[in-house]
């Protein structure tokens, strides 16, 4: 992830305009900005967690050192520096964390290799639904407000209320009760099949319902919020005046309102990401599907702290990641921003 | 002179009274707000009366699990044959406790805050911005999740709590920015000229410019943590599985043999918990149609 | 008079808005003419319909707007030829033969420059948009060229600076001149400014005026101004169109109108403007009353109720149009005597 990150300042430096040097001055400004944010999260988690009580020792050091060392434990402990003051400790383990190294869950498996498993697939299911989720919504949602009151909208405003009334769990047993279990399209559980011939289409298979149920329930905010702001839009006065170029009505729809009516919609998406990250994680349990929801709900279950402090770290700088790439596409959608004016 | 004020208060009485009066017929004639208020209603006072009339919910009939619908179970039986109809009456009267529990205490907490925070501005504000924006960097679900791991119990009490300090900050962020706004008012000047107390001004005079949209996020807040709690449940971190709550009763259908053998197990407390979330929804909207202030 | 002589000759425009179920009438039998090459100021109060009548025109008003008239009759003279088109005969407001007229023919300048530029783009680049439309296969290079030339003759200081700058970097003033690039930039024949000052400082008013009345009398144009600046009127307009609840009560030349005001709204309305110099004790005058609700009207006279002058046969039925002097039309039984006319 922190690659990804890496390549985007490059990726925007070939462009070195006057405005676009503001645009930089931004980007690398809400970068900075995320590190003092990651670090207080990591701080007051890894603080609460180890308030809970569960002896470190479990999670850093592998099982079989741990066994094999079994009567100098307290010696280790102190080589280990477990006797330091916690800020000390959190500090170490940070550094860790930075190289790479996520120490090991309390049955003993390393969770940097569950997480190198998991976390692609959760990524796979909330990328797919935010995709989706966003070209759906926005779509009908814009096609309700150019044509108000007709049946898109009528249909659309309906599906919006049921989709945010029906909890999101529940849609997706519907799903498996029918699609699953009655028809047998698709598979009721699980991520990869061992036995599947075609990667891609064992992918589909297995991602299609929860990915539904994911974007059914993003759809229904994103769509009714598309529409108003569409609606807002196409009421204010420089609609009229493109309307007065006599450019054709697509253009001023698309290239002036729809430009105009990208940016709340893009605050809205970034304010719906929390709740679609959440919605994986029951999902996940819902579909039994292998992710880092699923590993973090397990965790809690069991008391697995180590991992509990891992996932949700995950998550929150996924979160952080979002919001950053909602600040750009904001500035590079409005030059009021992008001029930092 | 004492008549005319005499007179203008009664005025001021007969003016908000009028204005209470047109909000009511505005309320009545939006017949979606009007059905939502209906539903919840009725849901709410059968779940409280069975509560009190305290139905059974809990002893297992062990020679009927897993009955379908019939006369002497309206709604079926569970998997070890505890009444479903008193269930989902009972587990409603959780549900739609805690959500409103919690919506009105952490919209409360929130509005205070906000308030303080807006009011006075300066290092206070940025400490509580700070607060509020950490809290927002986790989706509130895995926050909860994280806080059930470290409380490392399940209990009605401690689910309140995290959902009240998991759900103060939407609030928060509104009020403080109608604050910031509203305390270079005139009226607000000249009230701190007069050297009224700050937390006069705060909460009696600006406090009510603000309570349209407290009121409005209050009851969709309502239905949003009936939903959270109900998704926390079935994943098994709600509350203990011995109170019944909407989700915990849902809870039996993450097993797969239950979705496609007991439709009735899932599809009547999923029928109770979209209906109220359904009703409560409509009742928020008719509620911000009619208080909104810019539409009248 | 001819096609030549007249560019823009609309007869019995009526406009409703449908809201809930309910049809009001908001501009009723209106008909007027523009002459080519001069300004027809079109006067009232506000909510009068003046506005909605030239977007009625431009077809520029929403969904729940029901259109109809007789005729709306656009003369286009080019190279000594001229073309009518009949803008009541198209179905759709936004179909091609009228958006083929909106820019190289007819444009318009909006009320509020604040709002009138689309904020995401440069303010070139929108002027710029109307010139591609119109003229395919012209390069943005061409067309550029042609904005900084348009900058330039409306006095936007540091063209090619400015040309690449976002609304939000102008101030007002600056914006109401990209505005009327916007609308110049294709070179039309009518333009239609809907309250184009309204919005801003009065100094720069002047100015937006000033550059306005140079465009017309330069270059000939045909402009509709529509304004409740009485001020502004004296000093731009040939003729008057003075419209009251979405009727035309008077119409004539400036000096018909100035000089022998007869309808007594109009009357009303020229005692009500604030003159420098006035007497002392000399109070300024009002209407008497408010504007009704147009959709709680009776039939008859609209001004009936604020009328001096109003008598029973008023309240009656709806007035016709009397021309009193040639050219001079007034909707007012006081000159039934007169012939009646459109």
């Amino acid at each position: 992830m922190f690659k990804i990150l890496a390549s985007l300042p490059p990726l925007i430096f070939s462009y070195p305009k006057r405005s676009e040097k503001n645009m930089v001055k931004y980007i690398v400004k809400k970068l900075l900005m995320m590190i003092p944010m990651l670090l207080v999260i990591s701080f007051i988690v890894y603080m609460g967690l180890r308030a809970t009580g569960v002896d470190p020792i479990n999670f850093l050091v592998s099982p079989e050192v741990l066994s094999a060392n079994a009567e100098n434990v307290e010696a280790l402990r102190e080589s280990l520096g477990l006797n330091d003051p916690l800020v000390v400790q959190y500090v170490r383990w940070l550094g860790d964390i930075l190289h790479g190294d996520l120490g090991y869950s309390l049955d003993g498996t390393s969770i940097s290799a569950t997480i190198a498993t998991r976390l692609p697939y959760t990524l796979e299911l909330a990328g797919y639904s935010l995709l989706f989720s966003t070209i759906i919504g926005i779509g009908i949602g814009i096609i309700s407000a150019i044509r108000q009151n007709g049946i898109v909208d009528y249909i659309g405003r309906v599906l919006a209320v049921i989709g945010q009334a029906v909890p999101q769990f529940l849609v997706g047993i519907l799903l498996i009760e029918i699609f699953a279990i009655k028809l047998g399209w698709f598979p009721t559980a699980n991520r990869v099949d061992p036995n599947a011939t075609n990667a891609f289409v064992d992918a589909f298979r297995h991602l299609f319902l929860p990915v539904v149920t994911l974007t059914i329930g993003m759809v229904a905010v994103l769509m009714r919020y598309a529409r108003n702001t569409m609606l807002d839009v196409l009421n204010s006065d420089y609609i009229k005046t493109a309307r007065s170029k006599g450019i054709p009505e697509w253009k001023v729809y698309m290239k002036h309102g729809f430009r105009n009516a990208m940016k709340p919609v893009l605050v809205i998406l970034l304010f719906r990401i929390p709740g679609l990250i959440g919605g994986s994680v029951v999902i996940e349990t819902v579909f039994s599907y292998p992710g880092i929801g699923i590993t973090m709900t397990n965790a809690i279950t069991s008391g697995d702290y180590p991992v509990v402090l891992v996932t949700t770290l995950i998550i929150a700088a996924t979160m952080l990641i979002c919001s950053f790439l909602v600040d750009v596409f904001n500035a590079l959608l409005d030059p009021r921003v992008r001029l930092g004016e | 002179m004492n008549e005319a004020t005499v007179s203008i208060k009664d005025q001021n009485k007969a003016a908000s009274s009028s204005r209470l009066k047109k909000n009511i017929r505005k309320f009545a004639n939006n017949k979606l707000a009007v059905l939502g208020l209906v539903i919840v209603a009725v849901m709410t006072i059968a779940c409280v009366v069975a509560f009190i009339a305290g139905v059974d919910y809990r002893t297992p009939d062990l020679t009927a699990t897993r009955t379908a619908p019939d006369s002497s179970h309206l709604f079926g039986t569970d998997t070890i044959g505890r009444d479903l109809l008193a269930r989902v009456l009972v587990g409603g009267c959780y549900s739609i406790f805690i959500g409103l529990f919690s919506a009105v205490v952490s919209n409360g907490l929130g509005a205070i805050l906000g308030a303080v925070a807006g009011y006075f501005g300066g290092w206070v504000d940025s400490v509580l911005v700070r607060i509020s924006e950490i809290f927002q960097a986790f989706p509130q679900l895995v926050l909860v999740m994280m806080l059930i791991a470290i409380f490392n119990t399940r209990g009605l009490g401690n689910l309140l709590f995290i959902f009240v300090i998991t759900g103060w900050m939407t609030t928060f962020r509104m009020v403080r920015n109608e604050y910031m706004t509203l305390k270079n008012e005139t009226y607000v000047k000249v009230c701190e000229a007069f050297g009224m107390k700050s937390s006069n001004i705060m909460f009696k005079q600006i406090l009510p410019n603000v309570m349209t949209p407290i009121i409005v996020s209050v009851t969709t807040n309502v239905a949003y943590f009936i939903l959270q709690e109900a998704s926390l449940s079935f994943i098994g971190l709600g509350v203990a599985d011995s109170t019944p709550t909407w989700g915990n009763i849902l809870n039996a259908a993450k097993s797969l043999t239950v979705v496609q053998n007991q439709w009735w197990i899932w599809v009547f407390p999923g029928a109770a918990i979209s209906l109220f979330v359904l009703a409560i929804n409509f009742l928020g909207d008719g509620l911000r149609d009619v208080l909104d202030a810019k539409q009248q | 008079m001819d096609n030549r002589e007249i560019i823009l000759d609309v007869k019995n425009l009526n406009t409703s808005f449908v809201s809930e179920k309910k049809k009001t009438r908001i501009v009723k039998n209106v008909s007027f003419q523009v002459k080519r090459g001069t300004t027809l100021a079109v006067v009232g109060e506000s909510g009068c319909g003046k506005s909605v009548t030239m977007n009625s025109i431009m077809r520029f008003l929403g969904r729940n707007a029901i259109v109809e008239a007789d005729s709306i009759q656009y003369n286009s003279l080019h190279d000594d030829q001229v073309k009518e088109y009949h803008l009541e005969k198209y179905e759709k407001p936004n179909c091609a033969e009228m958006r083929a007229l909106r820019g190289p023919e007819m444009s318009m300048v909006f009320q509020d420059p604040m709002s009138s530029l689309n904020p995401v783009y440069k303010v070139g680049d929108q002027v710029a948009e109307g010139l591609l439309e119109h003229n395919k296969g012209m390069s943005k290079k061409e067309a550029r060229e042609k904005v900084l030339e348009m900058f330039r003759k409306l006095g936007i200081p540091d063209p090619e600076e400015r040309i690449d700058s976002y609304p939000h970097q102008f101030s007002g003033g600056m914006k109401q001149r990209v505005v009327i690039a916007i609308a110049m930039i294709c070179n039309p024949e009518l333009i239609i400014c809907d309250e184009p000052t309204t919005a801003l400082d009065v100094t720069i008013q002047a100015q937006i005026m000033e550059l306005l009345k140079a465009m017309q009398v330069n270059e000939g144009k045909s402009i509709v101004l529509i304004t409740h600046n009485m001020g502004l009127v004296a000093e731009m307009a040939d003729e008057v169109c003075v419209m009251y609840m979405g009727r035309v009560v008077e119409f004539g030349s400036l000096e018909q109108i100035f000089d022998h005001t007869s309808h007594p709204y109009t009357q009303a309305l020229l005692r009500s403007v604030p003159v420098l110099g006035l007497a002392d004790g000399q109070k300024l005058e009002t209407i008497p009353g408010s504007t009704p609700n147009p959709a709680d009207l009776k039939g008859g006279c609209e001004f009936a109720d604020r009328c001096p002058f109003c008598t029973d046969a008023c309240r009656e039925k709806d007035i016709p149009m009397f021309e009193i002097t040639p050219g001079h039309r007034v909707r007012c039984l006081k000159f039934q005597d007169s012939p009646e006319v459109m």
